[in-house]
């Protein structure tokens, strides 16, 4: 009797409970999922929000992007570029709206033309000329080190030899 | 005797002749004109205010006058410097087919409709809901004054405190509507 009883009882407690518990599973999944994409979305709107912002300096500030400025008008800024973004614009559309107000020099990195062609050239050329120089420096120094001699090619220590006594016979006449 | 050698005088002469070169296309290269604004010679952004009396005005109602668009705040020193001068011009041009109208910005309501109250601007002073407008237009500060032809197209832009000579000046251009003025500001 006993077992028969728990055999019947089994099916009658577990049944609904797999099919509860699938039911369930589907259900949190749907709401983690939906759950996730809401906040995912959030935080990707706010990380364009703020890329962009960072891509822009402040008109008013000094050397302070539109991110890293709490001034009225770098505030402004942030809400148009959120509200642009939420309205479907790319990126590029949002900042050639900012560049058509406010000129090229709202841009943190300006583009490779006219006198900006100096700003992305010039660190290049010190760089390489910089180099070549201490190159050179360094290449100098290091064949002008012991000029007292270990360093120097036998003919060159006869030369200077030479040139030790002409030195000598000269000072010697002129001490004469 | 010469203390560099032949070869690292010719360095020394490409990179002058380089960095002179830079320099020249710098400055002469690009023959852009130079505007205070980019706006200038473009349509007049479009906006609504809510003015301080209750009523709304649209740039687009304004179509076939000259206007003149002055942003300020209560707190702008230079702003109440050119107070006056913009009242006189006002009543100089408003039987002239020529708007004037105020926009405070980065203010509170408050001190804003006394600053109004103390001085003067007969003419439309309002804000936009939206606090848009001052980027829209490109401003950085105040007071900015815009310069727009009867056909909606932006004549100058001037920054700082205006004259009554100031505004005599750029109010008769944007009425000419020349479409390729640029600011000499």
């Amino acid at each position: 009797m006993h077992p028969q009883r728990t055999r019947r009882e089994k099916p009658i407690i577990n049944m609904p409970t797999i099919k509860n518990r699938k039911i369930a599973a589907a259900i949190l999944t749907l709401l983690f999922l939906i759950f996730h994409q809401g906040i995912s979305a959030a935080e990707s709107l706010d990380d364009r929000v703020n890329e962009i912002a960072h891509l822009l300096m402040c008109p008013v500030c000094q050397g302070q992007s539109v991110a890293e400025s709490n001034s009225n008008l770098a505030q402004d800024m942030r809400q148009i570029i959120r509200k642009q973004l939420e309205e479907g614009k790319s990126k590029e559309e949002v900042i050639t709206y900012f560049v058509n107000r406010y000129g090229e020099t709202i841009l943190a990195s300006p583009p490779p033309k006219g006198v900006n062609w100096l700003l992305w050239v010039l660190p290049g050329l010190a760089i390489i000329f910089g180099g070549l120089g201490i190159g050179i420096y360094l290449y100098k120094s290091q064949s002008g080190k012991g000029s007292g001699d270990s360093g120097k090619r036998p003919e060159n220590r006869a030369a200077d030899s030479d040139y030790m006594l002409k030195i000598d016979e000269e000072l010697k006449r002129h001490e004469s | 005797m010469s203390i560099l050698n032949t070869g690292t005088k010719i360095g020394v002469l490409v990179i002058i002749f380089l960095v002179l070169a830079l320099l020249g296309y710098a400055l002469f290269g690009d023959r852009e004109t130079v505007k205070t604004s980019p706006l200038v010679g473009k349509d007049a952004p479009e906006f609504t205010l809510k003015l301080f009396d209750g009523k709304r005005v649209s740039l687009s109602e304004l179509k076939g006058k000259t206007v003149l668009l002055n942003f300020w705040a209560s707190w702008c020193m230079p702003c109440r410097q050119e107070a006056p001068a913009l009242e006189q011009s006002w009543l100089k041009y408003k039987d002239k087919n020529v708007v004037f109208i105020g926009i405070n910005v980065w203010d509170e309501t408050r001190s804003a409709s006394s600053y109004i109250e103390k001085f003067g601007g007969g003419y439309p002073q309002g804000i936009d809901p939206e606090e848009e407008i001052q980027v829209d237009y490109g401003i950085g500060g105040v007071p900015e004054t815009y310069f727009i032809g009867p056909s909606g197209i932006i004549t100058d832009k001037y920054d700082g405190p205006l004259t009554e000579e100031i505004i005599d000046y750029y109010v008769n251009r944007a009425a000419g509507q020349e479409r390729d003025a640029s600011s000499t500001n």
